[in-house]
């Protein structure tokens, strides 16, 4: 009995850690999608996230700079983001791709240059279990926080008219391009934060590829929890659940690649409208100045 | 127009050279050593051809399918699906010779269609996003290769999820003997060939054109919004097929998960660089294949990480994504 609950408090522990920065990430790509702007690049905010963190810790010896430095990394690509989207009115995906690709390819040309080797960086000093525990629970606190915000704040409810009609929000006198980026940098320090989570919370370094993916999964999160916090939240907690059952079933003969996949079979599953109310925001992606009509 | 253009190439000259300078190299050495790697001799230059063919598929399909304004962001899924099944079909029938070679070939195209097809449905038939259909679909072919190649399909001996080496029988022809040069780049030249007629001179091609530029007027002129978003999501999905299963038989020789490294994101600056137009976008792909394969004479000669390449790509992305060769895109009625 008590070993049943022992494994099983194990097991929720590790979904809770897979989770965590699936959550940051995916909590980032609601509050930017929410704005209107479509983020594909969560996966390079990660990366950026994780890298910097390690880097500024190596240096200073103090992880919470890292943490803060990581935190930093990922608002400014997110910033990046919301100013092609607005002021240079690029395309979200092309430009989010490209982030996606300069920031991979920056950490690695930067773990060369900090590190002197490709691929893993030095172990660095890292949070600690309680730093991790703190963070989960700050994963908690975000979503409910965000929750909040959108639907009980009127800066929520403004936001969440840039990424239904942006034309409208203008004409109430705000300005949606302003919101975007906001939403975007906020969005992205969240992601960078899932980043920080994985290099020092998770680990205690930064290695080429160790966001495996997790940008992506975040997405299928985002999509799956109906562009909504509390749902984002949610699919992140099951697709850590997931993960975490990956190491249990090893022996079981049921596939890894099976449980990989569910994420993102469950997102196209969203996508095909399977699962009932999955529909992205009217304008999301709709570059604001022109009319969406 | 031209102005800007030449502000982005000025800022990303200024961005490799900041980056080289930070790796404590001289920026006109880094660029000659890459120019040498690149095209330095006869050796370099196929090579550099061989990166060219690689990049030139998942660019052309990309573009195509732009053109109507549906973005596949998953040439890189579907070269893995394409190039599975011709390593497979390549490694199935060793003593065919020919035959298994355009079976193989013939296999990759369909295999990568199929997996295009994929999010066309989705598009066509659910009104979902192609963009995060293919994204997924990308991971999922990795995951599948993965699965089926470490457990029902293990080739015998295998370490990894790959399959057995293809004999020399199933191997493309080769264009310059000594190096990986072979028929994959004059195939991929006249797929953008066949691609720029298709587009300018055949009904598909101005009914696929009219839905990207404008979706709501092709559409009241009968054109089927969605039938064209599902044959070019399939259309292009078979080209980057073909693409991965010409990697498979002309450069690798067998199968890996990991053939295509990011050849379908890159494919998106190649095509944009290409003006979406087939005939430029093979130009461009030259361009990108001299910084694709001088890469890692960069490293090894002036000392300059390789992937700095990886980030100025990623900058140039980022810098294309402000041409508004696609604005129609995001209106496109589900």
């Amino acid at each position: 009995m008590n070993e049943a609950l022992a494994g099983l408090a194990s097991f929720a522990t590790l979904a809770l850690i897979k989770a965590a920065p699936i959550a940051f990430a995916a909590l980032g790509g609601v509050l930017c999608e929410r704005s209107g702007v479509v983020d594909v690049a969560l996966e390079g905010q990660l990366a950026a996230g994780a890298f910097t963190a390690v880097v500024v810790s190596a240096a200073s010896g103090n992880p919470l700079l890292g943490l803060a430095a990581g935190i930093a990394a990922g608002a400014l690509l997110g910033y990046a983001l919301g100013l092609a989207a607005t002021r240079f009115g690029a395309d979200q995906i092309v430009a989010g791709i490209g982030l996606n690709v300069f920031a991979l390819g920056a950490c690695a040309f930067g773990l060369v240059l900090v590190f002197g080797r490709e691929g893993t960086s030095d172990e660095v000093h890292a949070l600690g279990n309680r730093g991790e525990a703190a963070l989960i629970l700050a994963g908690f606190g975000c979503a409910a926080a965000l929750h909040a915000l959108f639907y009980a704040s009127p800066w929520g409810l403004r936001v969440r008219a840039c990424a239904e009609n942006p034309a409208a929000v203008r004409d109430a006198g705000l300005d949606p391009g302003r919101m975007r980026r906001l939403a975007c940098t906020a969005g992205g320090a969240l992601a960078g934060l899932g980043g920080v989570f994985l290099a020092l919370a998770e680990l205690d370094l930064y290695s080429d590829g160790m966001t495996a993916g997790r940008g992506f999964i975040a997405l299928a999160a985002v999509i799956f929890g109906g562009w909504t916090p509390l749902g984002a939240a949610a699919a992140s907690l099951v697709f850590g659940a997931l993960s975490a059952l990956q190491f249990g079933l090893q022996r079981s003969g049921i596939p890894s690649e099976a449980m990989q996949a569910l994420p993102y079979l469950a997102a196209l599953a969203a996508l095909a409208g399977w699962t009932g109310r999955a529909r992205a925001p009217q304008a999301d992606g709709v570059p604001e100045e022109r009319r969406f009509d | 127009m031209r102005a800007a253009a030449w502000v982005a190439v000025g800022g990303l000259a200024l961005a490799g050279a900041g980056a080289t300078l930070l790796a404590g190299a001289n920026p006109l050495e880094a660029a000659g050593a890459l120019l040498r790697g690149a095209l330095g001799g006869p050796q370099q230059i196929a090579e550099t051809l061989v990166q060219t063919a690689s990049l030139l598929f998942p660019a052309l399909a990309v573009g195509f399918a732009l053109r109507g304004g549906l973005f596949n962001i998953g040439a890189d899924g579907q070269a893995v699906a394409g190039g599975l099944v011709a390593g497979l079909i390549g490694a199935a029938w060793p003593g065919a010779g020919g035959f298994a070679l355009v079976a193989a070939l013939a296999g990759g195209t369909l295999a990568g269609g199929a997996w295009g097809a994929l999010a066309g449905v989705l598009r066509a038939r659910f009104g979902g996003s192609e963009v995060i259909a293919t994204l997924m679909l990308n991971v999922l072919a990795g995951l599948l290769a993965t699965y089926l190649l470490s457990g029902p399909l293990r080739a015998p001996g295998a370490t990894g999820p790959e399959t057995a080496a293809l004999p020399e029988s199933v191997w493309l022809p080769l264009l310059m003997p000594g190096t990986r040069l072979s028929v994959a780049l004059p195939l991929a030249l006249a797929l953008a060939a066949a691609l720029q007629i298709v587009l300018r001179r055949t009904i598909y091609g101005f009914e696929l054109r009219a839905a990207g530029l404008a979706p709501e007027t092709a559409r009241r002129a009968g054109i089927d919004l969605g039938a064209i978003a599902f044959s070019a999501l399939s259309l292009s999905g078979a080209m980057a097929g073909l693409g991965g299963a010409t990697i498979v038989t002309g450069v690798l020789h067998r199968f890996d998960p990991a053939l295509s490294p990011g050849y379908g994101f890159i494919g998106i600056a190649v095509a944009l660089v290409g003006g979406l137009e087939p005939a430029r976008i093979a130009l461009s792909a030259f361009g990108f294949a001299i910084l694709q394969s001088g890469s890692l004479t960069l490293q090894a000669f002036a000392h300059v990480p390789k992937d700095v390449i990886v980030l100025l790509e990623g900058l140039a992305i980022v810098a294309l994504a402000g041409r508004r060769a696609f604005v129609a895109r995001a209106t496109l009625p589900p």
